[in-house]
This record gives structure tokens, sequence and C-alpha cells, in this order.
């Protein structure tokens, strides 16, 4: 089937100039606006939850799935420290440059190998 | 992410990918969402009466629905997403998957889980119900019956979990090397890939075996509620999320908006979404501290997934018209439209008020439904409309038929939601103003007319691409990289 896009490749220099400062700024915003609150919430409710286990027998059902989640975000929380100071995030932008460049000369290699 | 310079020489794609075995998990995958869409139709039928099947044992309605569901899991979306992981993985890391022989005893071994599942369902209980079998159970102390299980997805008889377990530990083994042998920083579809591997692994764990031999009670439906929420989340989600960040931006032609905020969405997700299966379980006696903990997650994934709706939108920005021409990106787009308002609807559900409105009533089934069809499904579609021509090396034997298929389901999918959402809200009020049972399953019966003929219209664009698939099939190949590689 031929593909019935027409549209040609635009990127305006104005644009770029206006996704390069905004980006930064929604980078920022969002990091803050998910971790603040969700760090204290669940600092919060994490201490209710050792008040609640020592206090009554609310918690001793409840432990089970407490220490399903802490136990997996315990794995993710060293596989974050790992991968930062392994330098994953120091070129953060890098990688999605990398990958479409692969990606392109991989379709050409396959491409010329049909022909 | 492998990292290669221009000037470095890549792998060949041939050494990379074995295609043949992407075409065969797509195909068991479009043979389960046969299976699973002829179980909801016949569901659909049951509910306003015109089961064709009835006083059928084997093919009961609750039979039917287990299997409906069960083969879109891991029927229809495993062995899908398998096919797009093995198409994906070793292009991105530049490496092969372990072992290629591997990947062949999986995809039969997966088959093997999915259709003893399947066995176990419609035939379990007929086998429970034999004096020998009761006897078998008693001599060999075993901890349950033969067939399903009363897990909600976790119906998978008590005999196929460890194999299956098995199954997720070779997969995650096969794909987990090339991704740790990759060189330099990773894109973020292989953090995503990476963390379904070993989230899908716990999930399954803690669903199948936990409620099952260790925990009773409310301890068990906690449990049952992070796992049927978790699979959702913890194994369609990652699995979804970064195929889009992987087939997106090279369909488009430039790279993702922003690396760094999808990273954000991704640890984001790694860390509040498995707290916030209990919000399901909204007014039972678990403590209420575990139940605000599940609301106060929730809010912070609608955060999450404000990132990503974000940088798919700033990806996009300049291009809009490609949602119109090119209908791979239509399917992606449309389903990150039907993700935004699942997730919208998450918000209303957890608050207190609405859960105790729509609890239990089709709102619910509704929401599923947009999720895992109007979402995930429109994404796999996506993903199969773009690779099927280059896999087959022939182009779409037609478009139209291809465009069909995305309104059918598109439309189908949506009237869905809608006729279940209000629904829901009727069966609620029927409900909480005390009403006999029967007055809301008699004010229903519109709703779930209507509700067949939305499935028929879904069943409807699958047939046309079908249809389109075996006349693609069986048409002439190309040598035409260009056509190829722009299916649609």
């Amino acid at each position: 089937m031929n593909d019935a896009d027409q549209s040609s490749p635009k990127t305006p220099q104005k644009r770029t100039a206006t996704s390069g400062r905004l980006k930064p700024a929604v980078l920022v915003v969002m990091s803050v606006l998910i971790l603040v609150p969700s760090m204290v919430g669940f600092i919060m409710k994490f201490l209710e939850f050792i008040r609640t286990f020592q206090d009554s027998t609310d918690g001793a059902f409840a432990i089970t799935p407490m220490l399903n989640y802490l136990l997996a975000s315990l794995g993710f929380f060293s596989l974050l420290v790992w991968a930062a100071a392994n330098g994953m995030f120091r070129d953060i932008e890098q990688p999605k440059h990398q990958m479409l460049a692969n990606d392109a000369r991989l379709n050409a290699e396959r491409a010329a190998s049909l022909r | 992410m492998s990292s290669a310079t221009t000037n470095e020489i890549l792998p060949r794609h041939a050494d990379l990918v074995e295609e043949r075995l992407v075409r065969w998990y797509f195909y068991a995958a479009l043979a389960y969402l046969a299976i699973s869409m002829t179980g909801g139709i016949l569901m659909a039928l049951q509910l306003i009466h015109w089961n064709p099947l009835n006083g059928i044992e084997w093919l009961s309605a609750g039979r039917w629905r287990m299997i409906h569901t069960n083969a879109v899991a891991y029927g229809f979306i495993a062995n899908a997403f398998l096919g797009v992981l093995h198409w994906s993985v070793p292009r991105l890391t530049l490496q092969r998957v372990l072992s290629q022989k591997l990947s062949y005893f999986i995809f039969i071994a997966w088959q093997a889980v999915v259709l003893c599942t399947a066995a176990g369902i419609i035939f379990g209980p007929t086998l429970q119900a034999q004096d020998w079998v009761a006897s078998l159970t008693d001599q060999l102390h075993l901890p349950m019956g033969l067939g399903a299980q009363g897990v909600e997805w976790g119906e998978t008889p008590f005999w196929i979990d460890p194999v299956a377990l098995l199954g997720l530990a070779l997969v995650a083994a096969n794909f987990l090397t090339p991704i740790a042998r990759s060189k330099g920083s990773m894109y973020v579809t292989l953090w995503y890939f990476m963390a379904a591997f070993i989230w899908t692994f716990l999930t399954y764990a803690m669903g199948n075996f936990l409620p099952e031999y260790s925990l009773t009670g409310t301890s068990a439906g906690a449990v049952g509620g992070l796992f049927i929420h978790d699979l959702v989340g913890l194994f369609v989600t990652p699995l979804g999320w970064g195929t889009m960040y992987y087939i997106v931006p090279i369909i488009l032609e430039k790279p993702i908006w922003s690396q760094g905020l999808s990273l954000v969405g991704f640890w984001g997700l790694a860390f509040f979404y498995p707290l916030q299966g209990i919000h399901h379980f909204l007014y039972t006696p678990i403590p209420m501290f575990l139940q605000y903990g599940a609301i106060i997650s929730t809010i912070a994934v609608e955060f999450v997934v404000a990132t990503v709706i974000i940088n798919f939108m700033g990806t996009l920005w300049g291009d809009g018209r490609k949602v119109v021409t090119n209908l791979p990106v239509r399917w992606f787009y449309t389903g990150m439209i039907f993700y935004f308002i699942t997730c919208f609807q998450c918000a209303l559900q957890v608050t207190l008020t609405f859960q105790k409105l729509i609890h239990f009533t089709d709102w619910v089934v509704g929401h599923a439904h947009l999720v895992m069809f109007g979402v995930f499904s429109m994404w796999i579609f996506g993903m199969m409309t773009y690779l099927f021509p280059i896999l087959l090396n022939k182009p779409w034997y037609s478009r139209r038929l291809c465009e069909w298929h995305f309104w059918l389901s598109a439309a189908g999918v949506f009237i869905m939601f809608l006729d279940l959402g209000l629904a829901g809200v009727f069966q609620g009020y029927y409900w909480s103003s005390l009403q006999p049972w029967d007055v809301s399953v008699t004010g229903s019966q519109p709703f779930w007319i209507t509700r067949m003929f939305a499935g028929l219209m879904i069943a409807g664009g699958f047939l046309c691409f079908l249809w389109n698939l075996l006349r693609t099939a069986r048409g002439r190949s190309t040598d035409s990289p260009t056509a190829v590689s722009a299916p649609a």
C-alpha cells in the first residue's frame, strides 16, 4: 500500500528554540510536581504504617502488600543509584539520537540485502 | 541503548532479528484474539438472553468469560509483545537475544501454557466434579482442584503456575542478556522493557502463589487486588510505553521530545505504581491507611501519565497531519488519547464518594475494555500495521480495509466505553436506592444490547484486518524497500 503521507519535513529554527527553552522548564516542573508531593505522601504513609503495625493488629495483615511494595521498590532504588553512579544520566538526551541513527542504518542495510 | 558511532560497523539486521519468530508470535496473538472476541460476544449474548450455547456445560458463560480475559492477557497481548520484543530489543541493543533456540522453545512452551490454561478453565470444573478426581486430589494432598483457580486473571491451574513462572524467567534471561551486553546509556524503551521482565515475574508469583498457599481472607483479597492492577500496570504498561517510545520516533523520523522527561515518567511508574492496586478495594476491611496510600499513589501516577502524554504530544508537534495520513501513527495516538481518558477515570474512581457509586458495576468493565482494547490492543495493531508489510516484504493488500479496521475498532470500543460507563452509573443508583436486583438487571438491558453491537463492530474490524492480512500474505513480494517500510 502506498503511503499517502505528503507532509514535508519542516523544523523551523524558531520552533526549535522555543522547544529548547520549554523542555528544561517542563522537565523541572514535572519532576517537582511528581517527586515532592509523592515522596512526602509516601514517607508520611510509611510512618503511619509503622505506627499502626506496632500499635494494633491491623498492621499484621497489611504487611504483605507493603512488604511486596518495599522489596520491589528497594530493588528499583538500587537500580536508580547504580544507573546514576554509572553515568546513565550524564548525557541524558544522547541515546534518543543514537537509537534513531542505528535504526536508520539497520533499515538501510536490510533494504540493501533485499535487492 | 547501545552506542555505535557512524563509522562503526553495525551488525546485520538478519543476524539480530529472527523475523520468522516475530511473525509466528503475531499469528499466535491474532488467533488468541479471535478466540477471546468469540468469548466476549458469547458473554454479551448471554447477558441479553440470546446465548446460543445455553445448556452446554463445557461452554457455559462463566467459563467463556474466563477464556475471554485470559486469552486477551496471556494469549493476545503477551504473544504480540513477545513478537515486538524479538524485533525491537536486538535492534536497540545491537545484540542478539541469549539464544535463538531458547526463543523457539519459549514460543512453544508459552502456547502450551495458554492452551493448558484454557483446558483447565473449560474442562477443570467438570473434571473436579468426578469422584475419581476428588479422591486423587485427596490422596495426593493437592492444594486445590485441577481446574481454574479462584483468582481473577490468575485462573491458570495451579499445576501450570510453576511452568509459567519458569517461562517468564526464561523470557527475562533471553532479553536481559542483550540489554546487559549493550554499551553506553540506555534508551528509555530498554528501561521500560527491563523493568517489565522483573515486574511481570514478581507480579505473576505474587498473584498466583500467595493467595493460594499462604494468605487468606482480606489479606488474600488485598494481594488479589494488587495482582489484577499490577498485571496491567507492571506487565502491559511498561511493554506498551516501551514500544511506543521505540516506534513513534522511528515512524515520525525524529527523536522523542525529551528523553529526560521520559525517564522521570519511568522512575515515577517504578516507585508509585506498585502501591495503587488496593484502590480497587476501597471500603473493604483493608486498613484505611493502606486505602489512602493507594489513593495517593494513584494521584501520583496521574502526574507520571501527564509526563508521557506531554512527551508524545511534544514529539508530534509540527507533524500533526501524520495522525491523519499515517495509519500506525493514528493507531498510536488514538490509543494515547484513550489512555489519558482511562487514567482520568482512575482519578475519579479513587475518590471514595465516586467509588461508592460505581463499585462492582459495568463502569469498571467499560474502563477495563478501554484500557485493554482501546489502548494496548490499539498500540499492538499499530505495530502490526507497521511491521507486517516489512515482515512479509509485501505492501498491504488494501488500505481501505486497514481504514475499516481502524474506524470500526476505535468507534466500537469508544461506544462500548461510553455505554458501559453510563450503565455503571445507572446500576450504582439502582443499588444505592435499594431497589431489587432484578430491577437493575432489567434496567441494564438497553445498555447490554448496545454493548453487543459495539462488540460486533470491533469484531467486524478485526475480520477486516484478518482478511487483509491473508490477502497480503498471498500477494506478490516486493523488492522495493520504500513501499515496504512505509506501510500505511
